[in-house]
């Protein structure tokens, strides 16, 4: 066999195991998601949106389970987001080289990889023992810890990104140095920021393992945030464990909505990343 | 006129202030920038030794040399853009109107409104076209809405770029194209009605066209600022500059007027520089 064939005959053994690789990996994803909307779409009705959870037989909803999810991540994100700009502004704009920044860039790659539900056990017991109750505010602080080291990150690496000669060409101005952060360099790393931001509230949606010690679950509709709060991936965690069909179904048609939804912050996050420089 | 002999730091000079630059007759040389015994580091580099040297107002003074001689430092010591770096101080005398821009008490941000700088890079905010000039306006001056719109149309006829961009002033900066940008910037310094303008080889990212257009608009600037130019082409610098200073490994060789410069340089190494035997 001559080396030009033997060369192609490599190459196509190559490009096979690539192309089955690639098959492979975006075939289970196609399959999770065939089977969640196969699963999940024949149970979606308008008494999901409108009713709370219920016992067997039927006619359960997840109302509260959605507005519980919403609250909890809208308030992570509002505690973890300023934190996380904050940290990131500090690292990237002032403290560059200082040791404290160092310190903070190890321990906050090490949070970014953190069992989620390490966080858990945290704040269950910082928060949830000494007041002997599982409540929504524990639940909330979990997510929110999340949300920080994800946020520092995107906040220090975007920020980083901003041109050296932008910096020099604001302050040449005769701007301030917080003023050529707050007016120049948000602006120019503002798309980067939101996308992170983004990213992360994706990531602490569909979180469990974080609300399983802390805001529990709540198979009634509340707003109460110093009482155990419902929760979409706790309503799935625990429909899917149930017995009956109808509450199995529910499970999934949680997940769908889930999915969805993170699918959606997935999509405006690329938008807006992709127009970074043209915005 | 004017040689390194002639501006050394024993030669007092009548300072003028600000009051009666308009009084001053056209032709009278006033020193408006006076280096005495300047000496620069990067850590432990040194990077300029002993400079001597006047800026005179309502001048053009180029500054020319091979790469990593020291004008590009020079020029950045002009408005103290340096200080943003910790490991980079200067050492001696940088007289503005008399007054020692190196003094610890100096009001870093004021000198930079008097001391404006155009980048080698174009660096328009990421904002529209009318915020990159009214931002840095409104943080000086208290004016009200016209008074601001006449001063960015104002800047922006001075910079000669009015007609093509008057009718899309929210446009982003961003979308403009290179040599636009770079006449933005002008403006936007120009906008603060600073004294002194330092260009940083501004026209090395622009075409034949734009530069052109640039050099069109030193000379006009000329009559009410006071300009340094750091250029890579010396054809540039014989074009536009009243003086011309000629920097290698860090030191001042030669400084004179322009066309004694390109014609009958004084020292053996300007004249190979100035020729292409070197550099």
């Amino acid at each position: 066999m001559g080396r030009y064939r033997w060369r192609r005959l490599r190459n196509a053994i190559i490009v096979t195991l690539s192309i089955s690789a690639t098959v492979l990996g975006v075939g289970w994803l196609v399959l999770i998601l065939g089977a969640l909307v196969f699963e999940g779409f024949g149970g979606l009705s308008l008494t999901v949106f409108t009713n709370v959870n219920s016992g067997p037989g039927g006619g359960g909803g997840l109302l509260n389970s959605i507005v519980g999810s919403l609250i909890l991540t809208s308030l992570a994100t509002l505690i973890g987001t300023p934190v996380g700009i904050l940290a990131g502004t500090y690292m990237a704009e002032y403290g560059k080289s200082a040791k404290l920044t160092i310190v903070v860039r190890f321990i906050n790659d090490i949070l970014l990889s953190a069992p989620s539900i390490l966080i858990g056990l945290f704040v269950s017991v910082i928060i949830v023992k000494p007041t002997s109750h599982f409540s929504g505010f524990a639940g909330a602080l979990a997510l929110a810890l999340i949300v920080i080291p994800v946020v520092v990150r995107t906040t220090e690496d975007m920020l980083s990104l901003v041109p050296r000669e932008l910096r020099e060409s604001a302050t040449a101005l005769g701007l301030p140095g917080a003023y050529v952060i707050r007016h120049v360099c948000y602006r120019a790393a503002r798309a980067g920021i939101i996308t992170g931001v983004l990213l992360a509230v994706a990531r602490i949606s569909g979180e469990t393992a974080p609300l399983l010690f802390t805001a529990l679950n709540n198979n009634l509709f509340t707003v109460n945030l110093n009482d155990a709060f419902p929760s979409l991936p706790m309503a799935i965690n625990q429909y899917y464990s149930s017995i009956y069909d109808d509450q199995k179904q529910l499970a999934w048609v949680g997940s769908l909505i889930i999915s969805f939804a993170v699918l959606a912050l997935s999509i405006i996050a690329r938008a807006l990343s992709s127009t970074r420089t043209s915005s | 006129m004017s040689s390194t002999a002639d501006i050394s730091p024993a030669v007092p000079s009548p300072v003028p202030t600000v009051a009666d630059r308009s009084s001053e007759e056209a032709g009278k040389l006033v020193e408006k920038i006076l280096i005495r015994n300047l000496n620069f580091y990067y850590g432990d580099n040194q990077a300029l030794k002993s400079i001597n040297l006047a800026l005179y107002d309502r001048r053009v003074t180029a500054f020319i040399g091979p790469s990593g001689c020291g004008k590009s430092t020079l020029l950045r010591i002009l408005n103290r853009i340096y200080s943003l770096y910790p490991h980079q101080r200067a050492e001696g005398d940088v007289l503005l109107d008399g007054v020692n821009i190196l003094d610890h008490g100096q009001d870093l941000n004021l000198l930079r409104a008097r001391v404006g700088m155009v980048f080698q890079k174009p660096t328009p905010f990421p904002m529209s076209i009318y915020e990159n000039i009214a931002f840095g306006v409104r943080l000086f001056e208290k004016l009200p809405r016209a008074a601001i719109e006449e001063r960015v149309q104002l800047a922006l006829q001075r910079a000669a770029i009015w007609d093509e961009v008057k009718d899309k002033l929210q446009a982003n900066g961003l979308s403009l194209s290179g040599g636009q940008q770079q006449r933005l910037c002008i403006a936007r310094t120009v906008a603060l009605k600073p004294e002194v303008i330092l260009l940083d080889e501004p026209c090395s990212a622009l075409d034949p066209i734009s530069t052109a257009k640039i050099e069109e608009l030193i000379d006009e600037l000329k009559d009410d600022y006071t300009i340094a130019i750091v250029t890579h082409n010396m054809q540039q610098a014989a074009r536009v500059s009243d003086y011309t200073a000629f920097m290698y490994l860090g030191e001042l060789v030669e400084f004179d007027t322009t066309s004694k410069m390109f014609t009958s340089p004084g020292d053996r190494r300007t004249q190979d520089y100035i020729t292409g035997r070197f550099g």
